[in-house]
C-alpha cells in the first residue's frame, strides 16, 4: 500500500515554463544528457581497451534523473552525487576531460589519481566526493544542511542514495536528524530496481522507498526517473520547499539500471522483458521526442547539438590522455590538512 | 590563573572557543538541555542557543557524519560521543570519510570528536574503554589524550583549530579527581608534542592519560629506592612525539611503556617497536610494556583492579627494570 | 586515428578481482586493417565475456596470444601499426635441476615475554664477565672507548655489566688499565688504526661514465647456472680438427631436396648432431650423469641445442627428445623448430628439461675454438666452430703429401673429468671425426 505521492508528467512547454525552464534551458538539458551518456559510453570503450584501471561503474538509464535534479539546484546548493549520477557533475559544470582523466587515474582528474571512477567531486562546484560505503554520504549531506540552518543561509543540500543503500542505518539516522530538525535537505533515491543482483523486494518491504519519508516526518514522492521534466519539477518543488524552511523531502526516481552493476557484470539476473520494456523509455530518446513534439526541435538543431557534443568528447579525450600519471613521490602528501587548506571562502 | 578540575578546564576551553568563533558549535546526545552526561556543557545552551548546542538524536553516524558535512561547509563542529565506547557506532564514518577526505579528495575535515574514555569506576565493558590505538592506526586522524587540566584546555583549543579530524580522549576518571593551575586566557597546547611530567635519569616511563598519575605515584616509591624515574606524558598519541621519546630512551637506556588500553596492538606496541628499531644501541634492557590484559573491561571492582594497571604493578615493573 | 607508431593491444581488467582473461576469438588476423573502437577480439573472464575494441586505426601487425590462451591482465595481446613480428623477449628458462638453495639460517628466536606477568629476565652466566650478556648500549660504549666489557666489574643481574658500570669504568680511567693488558685480538681500536682499504663502488652507485641496468631474471638464472656448473664439474676440454669436405658435398646435394620437399634447411649443425648421436651410443659416459653415489647412463639421447636469443638477451637450451631415433631430416627439422619456438617465446617447461647431452655452436661469429660450460647435470658439451677454408696437408693418389684447400672445423668436447677421462674423450672425438669425414648420402 503506497503512501508516497506519485508525480505527474509534464505536458507542455507552457507547463515547463511555469516550472522555471525556457526553451534554451531545455536544449541545455538535452545537451547535458547527451554529454553524460557520451562520457560514459566512451568510458566503457576506454575500459575495454585497458586504459582505465580498477573497476568501472556508470549510470545508463539514469541520465534524466541525474540531470533533472541537478538542473533544479541553484549554484549555491551543494550535493553528494553517486556513481549513477554523472549527469549531476556534467550539469554542474565539471569538464569532460577532467572526468576522463579521473577515470584513467591521471593527475588532472579531480581525485588526482588517488581515487577512481566517479569518486571525485569539484568542491568549487558544490559537490562532495563519494565513498564506496553507501549511503555514507547522506549524513554528510545532512551535515551541510545543518550548517545552512545554523547560519540561516538560503542554501539546500541534496543527498543521493540507491534503493539498496536505503537498507542501511546511515539512511535512517540521516532522515531522523534531517526530519526532527527540519533541515534544508532533499533526499534523492535513485531506484534503479537492482542493487547489484538484488532486486527491490529484498531491500525494502514497503511499496516505495519514498513511503518511508512519512516515518521521518516529511513528504515522499515517486517520479518516473526516465522523464527529465517530471524529475526536474519534483526536484524543484522539494528544493524550493527546503529553501523556504519547509524541511526535507524524499524524491524517489524510478528507472531501470540498463547495464550490469559494473563493467564486469552482465546482469543475467535481470529478466529480458524488463530490459526490453525500459529500453522503450530511454530517457534521452524520450526527451528528444518530447522536444520535437512540444518545442519544435528541428533537424538542424538536433544535428548541431549532436555534433558539438561529439566534438567536445573527442577533444576531451585527447586532452585527458595528455594528463600525466601521478608521481609516486607525492604519495605521502596531504594525509593531514594544513591551515592553508582552510583558506577558502566558506571557511571564514 | 585559576585552579580548575580537569573537567572544568575542558568546559573552559570549549566555552572560550565558542565565544570567540561563531563557527564552533557542539552536537551530541544530551549536551543541550541536560548540559551533557558529565556536565561539561552545563549552561552552554543558555548562553549560545539551541542551534549552537544541539541535542542530537541517538544516532552516532549522523552526529559524526553530520559534523563532517558541516565542517566541509565551513563550520567548526565539536561532536560529543556520550562515552568513547560509542565511537564504534561512527567508526565507519570516521575511517571511511573523515580520515580520508583530505588525502583522497583534497577536502579538509576540521572536526573534533570528544570522547569520554577510560575506566576505574566499574563502568563495565561499554563505558570504560580506551580506543585510541585503533584510530591512531588510520592515516588522516589525530588522537590526543590530555592528562592535566592545563593540557586539557590547551589541547581542546588546538583540536578545534586543527584542520584535521581530531579525536579528543578525555579521561573520565580524571574529570573531578585532578585539579591544576589553568591560565585564564586563550592558549593552545601543541598537538604532537610530548611533555616531561617529571625528569629522571635511570628509567623512562612513556605514558598518557590517567596512567601519568599512576606512574607518578609509582615513581615516588622508586625514588625511595634511589632510582630516578623520568615520566614522558605523550599528550598526543597520533602523531606522537617520537623525538622526545627517543631522546628520553637514549638518556636513561631503560624504558617502560605504560597505557591503560589492552596490551596486544595497543599503541605501546608501536612505541616499543620504534624504540627497538631506532634506539637499539642505546638500550641497556629490553623495552617493557605494562598495559591491561587482553580482555574486555570488567565490571566488578575486584576484577577491574586486576585489569587496570595499578601503582603496584608499575612499581614492580620499574624495580625489575632498575635491577636488570 | 591511423597510426604509424605501434599501439599495444592489452588484456583489460574486467573487474577489480579479475587477474586474467582468455582469448576466445580474434575478429581480425595479422595484416588486416581495423578502425579505432572497432571490435578486435573477444575475451572471457570468470566474471563476464566481452569484446575488446581496437585502441587505434591501422593494420593489425602482431597477434601474440592465440585463441584459447589465458594470460594475465595487462599482457600485450597484439599490436596495431608499427613493425610486424618483432621478436618478443624470451621466456625465462626453467632451471634444469632444482636449484640447491642453502637452507636459510633459522631466524634467531626473539625472547617472547609471557603474556601478562612480568617476563623473566634472561639470566646471564654468573661467573666471568667475559661470558656474560652485553647489552647494546654497553657494547656501543665499549667499542667507542676501546674497552673490553669483560674487564669491567658488573653490578647488573647475574653480574652483567650495566651502562652505569661501563660509564663509571670509563670515567675512572679504567680504559687505560684495559689497554695496557695484552691487546685482545678483536680490539676495535686497532682495526680502526689500520689503513682504510679502497672501498669498492657500492651497489647502485656509478662513477662518471658508468650506467646501470637491472639484472633480468634470465641473466640471474644464467649466472647461477654457470657458476654452479663450474663449481660442480671438473671441466676439461679436448679439441679435434675435422675435414668437412664430404659433408659439404653431401649438403650441397641434399639442401635443395630438403628445402623444396620439406621446407627444411639441413644446416651443418644437423649433420654434426646426427653423427654425435650415433657416436654417443659407444660412449655412454659422455651422455651420463652423476647422481648421488651412482653414474647414470642411458639408451636414449635428449639432445640440447643452445640457442642464442635476440638482442643479447641471453641463451636457452631447448631439447630434442629421443634424438637417437631421428634421421638427418628429423634432426634438421627438430633443430629449426626448437630454435623458432625459443625465439618466439613459445617454449614450454618440458622443452627445456631432461637434456642428456648438449651441442653449442658459438662458431657462428667466426671463432675457431672455445671452452663451453657444461649444462648441469650432464657430463659433457660439444662445441662447434667456424667452418674455415684452410690449407691442409693431404695425401694424393700416389700417397705423397700435397696441400689442398679443405673446409676445416675445430670441434671441442668439454667433459666432466670426474666421470670422463681424457683418453675416453679423445676416443669419442676420434670416432666423431671418422663419422663426419666418412659421411655418405644422408648419413644412413
Amino acid at each position: 500500500m503506497a503512501i508516497a505521492r506519485e508525480a505527474e508528467p509534464l505536458g507542455s512547454l507552457h507547463e515547463v515554463r511555469e516550472a522555471g525552464l525556457d526553451r534554451d534551458d531545455l536544449l541545455g538539458v538535452y545537451r547535458n544528457m547527451l554529454i553524460t551518456r557520451g562520457v560514459e559510453e566512451r568510458g566503457h570503450i576506454l575500459y575495454r581497451q585497458g586504459k582505465i584501471p580498477g573497476s568501472f561503474y556508470t549510470g545508463r538509464g539514469n541520465e534524466a534523473a541525474a540531470v533533472g535534479v541537478a538542473t533544479a539546484m541553484s549554484s549555491e546548493d551543494v550535493g553528494t552525487p553517486l556513481h549513477r549520477d554523472m549527469g549531476v557533475h556534467i550539469t554542474r559544470g565539471v569538464e569532460p576531460w577532467r572526468i576522463f582523466a579521473n577515470y584513467m587515474g591521471r593527475v588532472d582528474g579531480p581525485a588526482r589519481g588517488r581515487d577512481g571512477n566517479v569518486h571525485m567531486a569539484d568542491q568549487q562546484l558544490g559537490m562532495i566526493a563519494m565513498v564506496s560505503h553507501l549511503p555514507a554520504m547522506l549524513p554528510v549531506a545532512v551535515g551541510c544542511a545543518l550548517a545552512f540552518r545554523i547560519r540561516e543561509e538560503p542554501r539546500v543540500a541534496v543527498g543521493w542514495f540507491g534503493e539498496g543503500a536505503s537498507a542501511r542505518g546511515d539512511a535512517h539516522e540521516s532522515m531522523t536528524l534531517a526530519g526532527t530538525r527540519r533541515l534544508p535537505m532533499v533526499f534523492i533515491c535513485d531506484n534503479n530496481q537492482f542493487a547489484y543482483s538484488t532486486p527491490t523486494q529484498y531491500e525494502y518491504a514497503t511499496e516505495h522507498v519514498a513511503d518511508r519519508a512519512q516515518a521521518y516526518g516529511f513528504e515522499g514522492v515517486v517520479v518516473d526517473g526516465t522523464d527529465v521534466l517530471a524529475v526536474y519539477r519534483e526536484a524543484k518543488r522539494a528544493i524550493d520547499k527546503a529553501r523556504a524552511g519547509g524541511g526535507p523531502t524524499l524524491v524517489e526516481c524510478l528507472t531501470l539500471r540498463m547495464e550490469g552493476h559494473a563493467v564486469h557484470d552482465d546482469a543475467f539476473y535481470v529478466p529480458k522483458q524488463m530490459f526490453e520494456k525500459w529500453a522503450e523509455s530511454d530517457p534521452i530518446e524520450r526527451f528528444r521526442t518530447w522536444l520535437r513534439d512540444n518545442a519544435e526541435l528541428t533537424d538542424d538543431e538536433e544535428d548541431d547539438i549532436a555534433a558539438s557534443v561529439k566534438k567536445l568528447l573527442i577533444s576531451a579525450l585527447e586532452r585527458a590522455d595528455e594528463s600525466p600519471q601521478p608521481d609516486p613521490a607525492t604519495l605521502l602528501d596531504g594525509v593531514y590538512a594544513t591551515p592553508e587548506d582552510l583558506d577558502t571562502p566558506h571557511h571564514k | 590563573m585559576a585552579e580548575l578540575t580537569y573537567l572544568q578546564a575542558i568546559s573552559d576551553g570549549l566555552r572560550t572557543e565558542m565565544r570567540r568563533d561563531k563557527r564552533v558549535f557542539l552536537i551530541g546526545e544530551d549536551v543541550g538541555v541536560y548540559g551533557g552526561a558529565f556536565k561539561v556543557s552545563q549552561g552552554f545552551q543558555e548562553e549560545f542557543g539551541p542551534w549552537r548546542v544541539i541535542d542530537a538524536p541517538l544516532a552516532e553516524t549522523a552526529i559524526v557524519g553530520g559534523a563532517t558535512g558541516a565542517a566541509i561547509m565551513g563550520l567548526r563542529p565539536v561532536a560529543e560521543m556520550q562515552f568513547a565506547d560509542f565511537i564504534s557506532c561512527a567508526w565507519d564514518h570516521l575511517v571511511t570519510i573523515a580520515a580520508k577526505q583530505r588525502w583522497r579528495a583534497g577536502t579538509p575535515v576540521p572536526i573534533v570528536v570528544r570522547l569520554p574514555s577510560g575506566g576505574g569506576f566499574s563502568g563495565g565493558p561499554f563505558h570504560s574503554q580506551n580506543p585510541e590505538s585503533s584510530f591512531a592506526h588510520i592515516p588522516g586522524l589525530k588522537c590526543v589524550c590530555p592528562a592535566t587540566p592545563e593540557d586539557a584546555k590547551g589541547l581542546l583549543i588546538s583540536a578545534i583549530e586543527d584542520p584535521n579530524p581530531v579525536l579528543y580522549f578525555e579521561h573520565k576518571h580524571l574529570y573531578r579527581r585532578i585539579k591544576g593551575e589553568v591560565p585564564e586566557e586563550r592558549y593552545t597546547t601543541p598537538i604532537g608534542k610530548a611533555r616531561i611530567h617529571q625528569e629522571g635519569s635511570d628509567i623512562s616511563v612513556i605514558t598518557w592519560g590517567a596512567m601519568v598519575y599512576t606512574a607518578e605515584e609509582a615513581a615516588q616509591q622508586l625514588d625511595a629506592d634511589g632510582v630516578s624515574v623520568e615520566i614522558v606524558d605523550l599528550r598526543t598519541v597520533m602523531p606522537w612525539d617520537k623525538a622526545a621519546v627517543l631522546e628520553s630512551a637514549r638518556k636513561t637506556s631503560k624504558v617502560l611503556v605504560l597505557h591503560e588500553d589492552t596490551r596486544t596492538g595497543g599503541f605501546g606496541a608501536e612505541i616499543a617497536a620504534t624504540i627497538a628499531e631506532e634506539a637499539f644501541e642505546d638500550l641497556d634492557a629490553p623495552v617493557k610494556r605494562i598495559a591491561a590484559p587482553d580482555t574486555p573491561v570488567p565490571f566488578s571492582p575486584v576484577l577491574e583492579k586486576a585489569f587496570i594497571p595499578q601503582v603496584d604493578d608499575v612499581v614492580a615493573g620499574l624495580r625489575e627494570l632498575a635491577a636488570y | 586515428m591511423a597510426t604509424e607508431t605501434a599501439v599495444d593491444v592489452v588484456m583489460p581488467q574486467m573487474g577489480v578481482s579479475v587477474s586474467e582473461g582468455t582469448i576466445t576469438r580474434w575478429l581480425k588476423q595479422e595484416g588486416e586493417q581495423i578502425e579505432a573502437d572497432e571490435p578486435l577480439l573477444e575475451i572471457s573472464t570468470d566474471k563476464v565475456d566481452t569484446e575488446v575494441p581496437s585502441p587505434a586505426s591501422g593494420t593489425v601487425t602482431q597477434i601474440l596470444v592465440q585463441e584459447g590462451e589465458t594470460v594475465a591482465v595487462g599482457t600485450k595481446l597484439g599490436q596495431i601499426g608499427g613493425a610486424a613480428g618483432a621478436p618478443a623477449p624470451a621466456t625465462e628458462p626453467e632451471p634444469e635441476a632444482p636449484a640447491e638453495e642453502a637452507a636459510p639460517e633459522p631466524v634467531a628466536a626473539t625472547e617472547e615475554a609471557p603474556a601478562p606477568a612480568a617476563p623473566a629476565a634472561p639470566a646471564p652466566v654468573a661467573s666471568g664477565n667475559g661470558k656474560a650478556f652485553v647489552s647494546p648500549v654497553v657494547a656501543r660504549i665499549a667499542s667507542e672507548h676501546g674497552v673490553d666489557p669483560g674487564h669491567v666489574p658488573g653490578t647488573g643481574q647475574g653480574g652483567r655489566v650495566t651502562k652505569k658500570d661501563i660509564l663509571a669504568f670509563v670515567e675512572s680511567g679504567g680504559a687505560q688499565a684495559a689497554s695496557s693488558a695484552p691487546a685482545p685480538a678483536a680490539a676495535p681500536a686497532e682495526a680502526a688504526a689500520a689503513p682504510p682499504k679502497p672501498a669498492p663502488v657500492a651497489a647502485g652507485e656509478t662513477l662518471a661514465g658508468e650506467s646501470l641496468e637491472p639484472i633480468t631474471a634470465m641473466r640471474r638464472g644464467i649466472a647461477e647456472h654457470m657458476r654452479r656448473s663450474l663449481d660442480t664439474a671438473a671441466h676439461v676440454t679436448s679439441a679435434i680438427e675435422v675435414d668437412f669436405s664430404r659433408i659439404v658435398a653431401a649438403r650441397g646435394k641434399l639442401k635443395k631436396e630438403y628445402e623444396s620437399a620439406y621446407g627444411v634447411n639441413p644446416t651443418y649443425l644437423s649433420f654434426i648432431a646426427k653423427a654425435t648421436v650415433e657416436v654417443l651410443r659407444d660412449y655412454p659416459y659422455v651422455n651420463a650423469e652423476m647422481r648421488g653415489d651412482s653414474i647414470v647412463t642411458r639408451n636414449f639421447v635428449n639432445l640440447g641445442i643452445a640457442v642464442e636469443l635476440a638482442e643479447g638477451k641471453g641463451l636457452i637450451v631447448p631439447v630434442i627428445r629421443n634424438a637417437e631415433g631421428l634421421n638427418l631430416l628429423g634432426l634438421a627439422r627438430g633443430i629449426v623448430e626448437i630454435a623458432n619456438k625459443a625465439r618466439n617465446k613459445q617454449l614450454v617447461p618440458d622443452d627445456v628439461q631432461g637434456g642428456t647431452f648438449t651441442i653449442t655452436n658459438p662458431g657462428g661469429y667466426g671463432t675457431f675454438h672455445g671452452t663451453p660450460v657444461i649444462s648441469q647435470p650432464q657430463s659433457a658439451i660439444l662445441g662447434t666452430y667456424a667452418l674455415v677454408k684452410r690449407a691442409w696437408v693431404v695425401e694424393d693418389e700416389l700417397g705423397q703429401d700435397v696441400i689442398a684447400i679443405r673446409p676445416m672445423m675445430n670441434i671441442t668436447l668439454t667433459y666432466d673429468h670426474r666421470l670422463v677421462d681424457g683418453a675416453y674423450a679423445g676416443r669419442f672425438l676420434r670416432d666423431l671425426r671418422e663419422r663426419l669425414e666418412g659421411w655418405e648420402g644422408d648419413g644412413g
